[in-house]
């Protein structure tokens, strides 16, 4: 090919695989592509598609390959890190057409669905039978199970659970020459090399995800609810740790600082006093086992200084308790004009230390900060609250969010427990990791996609192009010979 | 820095290979050393722990050193209130149990041997015991590792907290690779607190349909076993199905479990801690004993073509003849002593033929030398595998370490 196809003579080729409504590269249906739920720092990509099958995608990635495009694949675009903020000149392919749910195996205790499926109605889909699909980011009802791979997500039950990388048992991967290959199962152990593992979590780096085989798992018994107040975060905290230290594993354990419980009441109405801290624990499985954890776990909250303890008496009311936490996120608008969603990890039985550290850091810089998070195991998520009209705050919420996910890596935590890195966390995977680990993680890379044509620019702290040759056989670009160089 | 080094002998072979060299580290910086050494020289090299898997794979296409982890045997981290610990590959998880338990706390991975079994060979051979029924294997417990790399570079993934999305997952992507991509040096785990109380019920002489319908109303009831297997008993299963936790729940469960049997007619008892200990010792003896081991691993809805189909030809030629069925992960293991190696080959390919096209597959975990020429070891190569193979061009270009041990002559 002679330098690098026109958009509009790529737009043509790729209309003729998918259908002139499943592609453009102008009009306001462009702008949803920009970003993702990071919504500071868009890029507007050059083209956008919608491929409605695994053939379809396998064309398209072979189309955006000739024409020396980069690939940013997207799922609903829920992701909080730009992990599918398209690149200069990038293709994204949207897998949002690709929603059908393919083969349920109850007995085998898998579902196969396409990537564009969401994951709430995975669970729908099995519940009357009286299955479930474990991961429940709180976007569940929007999330597509295509990003939740992508970024191995988590959710408030992944304590007990695990992740998604825990539940995918196979999947159908369109690489980056167009071929389409099947790792995994449904069977378990697949002689071989442990692919799903560098699939899983590789955020759009590896292939395009057209088909995944996902673990159901039978639903608990019964599930034990209860909300506990207490005067801060400290008591709050200690409550956290007697309770794990007293071998019990709740499903869930999430707690919420001051201002998160404002924020939360403020949206749903909940009648949650104003206190320093609120705990809102699950314990699920059989029904003697959970009774007798969750009585202990209660005793446990009254000793570490509750104020309040209530149990919710139904099961709305007990949905109604999860919505206050589910929606803390967006909650937070509601006390403040802008704010930022940090996603850091600490050791658990630091949490409380944590939290007055990112107080007084936030002091410091005359900013608030609400804290919502993953109790059970360290995962913050520290809500940066600032006023964009104000001169200078964004910049500096900006500062203290790297800063608090710096201090989590000084404590021997992680800068992201579910979000994924994405483009705006990559330049702190050096806080984190040295060159050879990520030169060591960019190998993985390279053995999937040796020219990077899949997301370029996320994860790997750095702006160099993928010519920088990660382990032996690194290939140099297309674009790069093309004499076409873009900075991703 | 001087790592201690000698000559191999004939006890540091690898499936018959006798390595010209023997490099036993003792720290993790002396590790890297020996590793970066056989880089310099272009040794081929495989790594060894307690040696309790090295049956599994191929012959070493090559061998000129060993690397055994064993000294590398510390406890490098707990910290109970957050349920990590880390430690040194060659620590044995009998060991690390120990020390866990001090902290009424274990790592949930119950792989055979483990009085020799490293926690750095279970990660590599992805080694399990019935604990996985509920808690998974190797890559639902790893959370980090460290390790080096065939060029003798030194590095980590991962981390040590219990959830962390940060980087390319080389935590899970070493579960299973047998030293093929690197050595690992340390290993961090989530721990889970240690039960209160366990109780085994057993539901003797049972038909694979008997185990599948039991298996089929336990759930439909929401029991959660904790461990859960079948060990063959003539041509029946004796299913034990292990129950952990707090006494309360353990015992409800135990009784539910018991009636459900009753109404299905199949009559189970809940064994004295005695009783118990002996069934999963039976258990032990077909994981950890016998000169020709294979698992077979396919889907729950299968168990009555493992138990009808495909392990009797196996186990026809075998005397003793011992197999395990776990119903819930659709995986089993035959063991036992071959009669005669001409008459084993043929059944074993016989059963690959009727697993794989099956969608499972079944490899050797460990077979007698007069076997292995004739049968491979791994099986038909799943569809992924250039994928294996420039992933292993990327780690390990010259293919120097486990050379040729591994799926597809990698």
């Amino acid at each position: 090919m002679n330098g690098r196809a026109s958009v509009s003579e790529l737009a043509g080729r790729m209309a003729a695989v998918v259908g002139a409504r499943n592609c453009f590269s102008e009009g306001p249906d462009l702008l949803t592509y920009e970003c993702d739920g990071l919504t500071h720092g868009r890029t507007r990509p050059d083209l956008v598609v919608l491929p409605g099958s695994t053939e379809e995608v396998a064309e398209v990635v072979r189309l955006a390959r000739a024409a020396g495009r980069p690939i940013v694949p997207r799922g609903s675009g829920t992701g909080l890190s730009g992990g599918a903020r398209p690149v200069p000149g990038s293709v994204v392919v949207a897998l949002s057409r690709m929603r059908r749910i393919l083969e349920v195996n109850l007995e085998d205790g898998w579902v196969r669905v396409e990537p564009g499926v969401i994951n709430l109605d995975v669970t729908k889909h099995v519940s009357p039978a009286g299955y479930y699909y474990a991961p429940d980011p709180s976007s569940q009802s929007i999330c597509s199970i295509g990003g939740n791979v992508a970024f191995n997500s988590g959710g408030a039950h992944c304590l007990k659970y695990g992740f998604t990388v825990n539940h995918v048992l196979g999947a159908r991967v369109v690489l980056h020459d167009g071929k389409v290959v099947d790792i995994g199962g449904p069977a378990l152990d697949v002689p071989g090399h442990d692919l799903l593992a560098a699939l899983v979590g590789s955020e759009g780096m590896v292939g395009i995800v057209t088909e995944v085989t996902l673990r159901l798992l039978r639903k608990p018994e019964t599930t034990r609810t209860f909300f506990a107040t207490f005067p801060s975060t400290d008591e709050g905290g200690e409550a956290v740790s007697r309770i794990i230290a007293a071998g019990i594993l709740p499903a869930a354990i999430e707690m919420m600082d001051r201002l998160a419980i404002v924020a939360a009441k403020a949206a749903t109405g909940l009648d949650w006093p104003d206190v320093g801290a609120a705990l809102l624990m699950d314990a699920d499985g059989p029904t003697a086992e959970v009774e007798d954890l969750s009585e202990r776990a209660v005793k446990i909250a009254r000793e570490a200084g509750a104020l309040e303890l209530r149990l919710p008496r139904s099961e709305a009311e007990r949905q109604l308790m999860w919505k206050g936490r589910k929606s803390a996120f967006a909650a937070v608008g509601r006390i403040s004009p802008n704010y930022m969603v940090e996603d850091g990890v600490i050791p658990r039985s630091e949490i409380a230390s944590v939290l007055r550290e990112i107080e007084g850091m936030a002091k410091e810089r005359g900013l608030r900060v609400a804290n919502v998070f993953h109790a059970g195991d360290g995962n913050l998520h520290p809500l940066v609250l600032y006023d964009a009209r104000e001169t200078g705050q964004e910049e500096r919420a900006e500062h203290l969010g790297g800063e608090i996910l710096r201090m989590c890596v000084r404590r021997g935590g992680s800068i992201t427990g579910e979000h994924g890195v994405g483009s705006e966390k990559a330049a702190y995977m050096a806080d984190m990791f040295g060159d050879d680990d990520l030169d060591t993680m960019k190998r993985v890379r390279a053995a999937f996609d040796p020219d990077c044509c899949f997301n370029p620019g996320k994860v790997f702290p750095s702006s160099r192009l993928c010519g920088e040759k990660p382990g032996p056989g690194g290939v140099e670009h297309p674009a790069v010979k093309s004499g076409e160089v873009y900075r991703w | 820095m001087v790592i201690r080094e000698r000559a191999g002998k004939s006890e540091d072979a690898v499936q018959g290979v006798v390595p010209r060299l023997v490099l036993e580290p003792a720290t993790v910086e002396e590790a890297t050393a020996a590793v970066a050494r056989c880089a310099s020289d272009r040794l081929a090299v495989v790594f060894v722990g307690g040696g309790t898997d090295l049956g599994l794979g191929a012959r070493p296409f090559r061998l000129d050193a060993v690397i055994r982890t064993g000294a590398l045997s510390r406890l490098v981290d707990h910290a109970p209130a957050d349920q990590v610990v880390t430690a040194e590959a060659g620590m044995t998880l009998a060991a690390l149990g120990e020390a866990l338990a001090r902290q009424r706390q274990r790592l949930a991975l119950d792989a055979p041997l483990p009085g020799r079994a490293t926690v750095g060979g279970v990660v590599a051979a992805n080694a399990f015991g019935p604990r996985r029924t509920r808690f998974g294997g190797a890559r639902d417990l790893v959370l980090g590792v460290s390790l080096v790399r065939a060029d003798g570079v030194a590095a980590k993934g991962g981390g040590k907290v219990v959830k962390n999305v940060a980087g390319f997952d080389l935590p899970r992507l070493m579960v299973g690779s047998l030293g093929t991509l690197a050595l690992l040096t340390t290993v961090t785990f989530r721990v889970h607190p240690l039960p209160e109380t366990e109780v085994t019920v057993l539901f003797p002489g049972l038909e694979p349909d008997q185990v599948r319908s039991l298996a089929a109303a336990w759930r439909a009831a929401q029991l959660e076993p904790g461990s859960a297997a079948a060990v063959f008993s003539s041509d029946r299963l004796d299913l034990g199905l292990r129950l952990e936790g707090f006494q309360a729940g353990v015992d409800d469960q135990v009784a539910r479990l018991l009636d459900l049997g009753r109404r299905s007619g199949l009559p189970g008892e809940r064994l004295g801690a005695a009783e118990g200990a002996a069934f999963w010792r039976r258990h032990d003896a077909v994981r950890e004993q016998g000169s020709l081991r294979v698992k077979i691993a396919s889907t729950p809805s299968h168990l009555g073509d493992l138990a009808r189909a495909w392990l009797p030809p196996i186990l026809g030629e075998l005397s003793p003849a011992g197999a395990v069925v776990y119903p819930t992960l659709g995986i089993a293991f035959a063991s036992g002593e071959p009669a005669s190696g001409a008459g084993l080959a043929a059944g074993l390919r016989a059963a690959r033929v009727a697993v794989t096209a099956a969608g499972g597959s079944l490899v050797v975990c460990e077979a007698p030398p007069a076997i292995r020429p004739a049968f491979d070891p791994w099986g038909p190569p799943p569809p992924s595998i250039d994928l294996m193979r420039a992933l292993k061009e990327r780690f390990d270009p010259e293919r120097r370490l486990a050379s040729g041990r591994f799926v597809g002559g990698i």
